[in-house]
């Protein structure tokens, strides 16, 4: 019951720091705001249906600092990170590795593979921000469905979780060597420029319009995945265990994975990759709840990779004044020796069984 | 309720493991399936799960086929538990009983929680329910194991090496128990003491196929005992009447050199000296 009680305490605490980290950053820029101002707008805007804004009460340039440009950005930061997380808690279960990562599934290789497509060669179809977007989406999922078949395949028609893990590791190399070739032909600086900045992950494209379908689909996701909390438990017993107890393990691995990747490959088309956090936040969570109990460890690390990601995207934006400092360096600097903290705290050798 | 393999044959990596097995478990008795490393014990019972796919026969449930079953259904009526209890998650012993409760066709919440306390009271694990699954024995947690399969609600039990990794009191407090719960129980074995002990029945694996099966004063005759492991061995009656199984060198019943727990050990009894007459 003590522990009950605990986990209780820390859903509210990780609810109120969520919203609290809502409000919170969306105050935080480069551009220097009164804090006054922008609830001013905001409630003003959410409630009032922007009649002050309207009759001139604030700055139109501030309006849009505040309505078009931070909020969206915070909750789309807030999508990121709750997605980000979640797909790490799933993707650890599904390949029995407590370090694997959606990067694991060769979707932020491969979204980079397409952007940097969209980005050098010379076709335009659609202009330019959502050709990255949609080449990347397409390189994410492409990256993701050449590492199931593959794992199947090598598994001999079963996904197993090392076949899975080395599967993504050759997809991975062939889609890093895409990209760097790309940018080796490459003859325009911009574009080379352009391969790179997205490389270090950055969520400064959010806006209103690009929101709506990845919070749709994370929202979706985190629900479901949550839902099939006790069935990701019993996979993580292994294989065998999980077939013993009556569920139907290779059908379970492969529609996850395809949700799974779907999740990851929806955020890393529009950021560009942002490491570590599907690694770093399950096992924070973790850490706090001394539970791996899936029904617990899920919804919380959306809550708290939601804040995560919320935070790092404001320190990203603020501490360098108008050059942004790229949110996948915040993340990587954190995540890193955080995993090298866990190595070694945890004597992970492999995976699990 | 009975298991019937019939004929199971399974490939594996190319090499034929089992080519035609069959055998099957004997109402509310013990059932050991024995034989020597590598014949296919496990891999026979892992076929039950589809763990390991086999690619000729049958395996029947109370005589219906077992694809007639969905997995939830099969695993609510048989409990198994295979030899690795290694767990690379933290959970602790009472989730991992809990577990079991997914198979179970009763889904009321209150009775949720007396099905797992009652699993733990079988297995006399209640004073650790709360300690990580990562920090027990491997004995520890084979009877952790065992209470969630018991969670799980099964009428019956397929256990592979349900022994392994405990020591003697454990062990004899297993059997025992499998004894008690007077449920049907399959299980691999390679302790032939314990085998001649506790089981009803045994088959012997050998060569792919079914060597022989019968009670283990028949099974464990001098000769099988020499064709299958390569040992001079036999089940008998002690003069006290107790059913055991003894390894001797010479090969004659008076000099037995040493009773010894199969496996490795027999090998070592096989060159111990004789002993004076």
């Amino acid at each position: 019951m003590r522990t009950k009680a605990w986990h209780t305490f820390l859903f509210i605490f990780l609810a109120v720091f969520m919203v609290f980290s809502v409000i919170a950053t969306v105050s935080i820029g480069a551009t220097e705001l009164p804090v006054s101002e922008v609830y001013g707008v905001l409630l003003d805007k959410l409630f009032h249906g922007g009649e002050q804004i309207s009759a001139g009460v604030f700055e139109t340039s501030h309006y849009k600092i505040i309505w078009q440009i931070r909020l969206p950005r915070t909750l789309f930061a807030m999508c990121v990170g709750a997605g980000l997380a979640i797909a790490g808690a799933a993707m650890q279960a599904l390949v029995l590795n407590p370090i694997a990562d959606p990067y694991v599934l060769g979707v932020s290789s491969g979204a980079s593979a397409g952007a940097a497509i969209a980005l050098l060669a010379p076709i335009a179809i659609m202009e330019g921000q959502r050709q990255t977007t949609a080449f990347a989406f397409i390189g994410a999922l492409g990256a993701a469905f050449i590492v199931y078949f593959l794992a199947k395949r090598a598994g001999g028609g079963k996904l197993q979780p090392v076949t899975l893990l080395l599967a993504g590791t050759a997809v991975n190399a062939v889609m890093s060597a895409v990209t760097s070739y790309l940018v080796f032909r490459a003859r325009s600086p911009e574009g080379i420029a352009a391969v790179y900045n997205w490389q270090m992950g950055a969520i400064a494209a959010a806006q209103w319009k690009t929101l709506t379908i990845p919070a749709v689909i994370v929202v979706i996701g985190s629900i479901v995945f949550t839902m099939m909390g006790s069935r990701f438990n019993m996979m993580m017993m292994g294989d065998e265990d999980a077939a013993a107890m009556g569920l139907r393990v290779r059908l379970f691995r492969s529609v996850m994975f395809i949700g799974v990747s779907v999740v990851v490959a929806s955020l890393v088309s529009i950021t560009g990759i942002i490491g570590f956090v599907g690694l770093v936040v399950p096992h924070v969570v973790r850490l706090f709840a001394r539970t791996s109990d899936n029904r617990i460890i899920m919804p919380m690390s959306t809550l708290f990779g939601a804040s995560y990601i919320m935070w790092a995207d404001a320190y990203a934006r603020s501490v360098h004044g108008a050059a942004e400092l790229p949110l996948g360096i915040v993340t990587a600097f954190i995540g890193a020796p955080f995993f090298m903290f866990l190595m070694i705290k945890n004597g992970y050798g492999g995976s699990g069984k | 309720m009975t298991i019937e393999y019939n004929n199971i044959g399974v490939k594996l990596g190319g090499k034929d493991i089992l080519t035609g097995t069959s055998l099957r478990s004997h109402e509310n008795k013990i059932v050991g399936i024995i034989g020597a490393n590598g014949c296919g014990k496990s891999t026979l019972i892992k076929t039950t799960f589809g763990i390991v796919p086999y690619h000729s026969g049958n395996i029947f449930i109370d005589g219906s086929p077992i694809s007639d079953f969905s997995p939830r259904d099969l695993a609510s009526k048989i409990g198994y538990v295979g030899q690795d209890t290694s767990c690379a998650f933290d959970f602790s012993v009472r989730d991992v009983v809990a577990m079991g409760l997914y198979a179970q066709k009763d889904k009321n919440k209150k009775n949720k929680k007396e099905i797992v306390s009652a699993a733990l009271k079988e297995l006399g694990i209640e004073h650790f329910a709360d300690r990580s699954i990562q920090r027990l024995s491997g004995g520890e947690r084979k009877m952790v194991f065992i209470a969630r399969a018991v969670a799980q609600g099964a009428d019956m039990f397929i256990l592979d090496e349900p022994t392994n990794h405990l020591d003697i009191s454990h062990q004899l407090f297993v059997m025992d128990y499998l004894k008690h719960s007077g449920k049907t129980t399959l299980i691999v074995i390679h302790d032939l003491r314990l085998a001649t002990h506790y089981c009803d029945y045994l088959y012997v694996l050998a060569d792919g196929v079914t060597y022989a099966e019968g009670p283990p004063l028949e099974v464990l005759s001098c000769d099988n005992v020499r064709h299958v492991f390569g040992v001079h061995g036999f089940a008998g009656r002690s003069t006290e009447g107790v059913l055991d199984f003894a390894l001797f060198e010479c090969g004659e019943l008076g000099c037995i050199s040493e009773i010894v727990e199969g496996g490795d050990e027999a090998h070592i009894g096989r060159h111990m000296p004789d002993l004076p007459q």
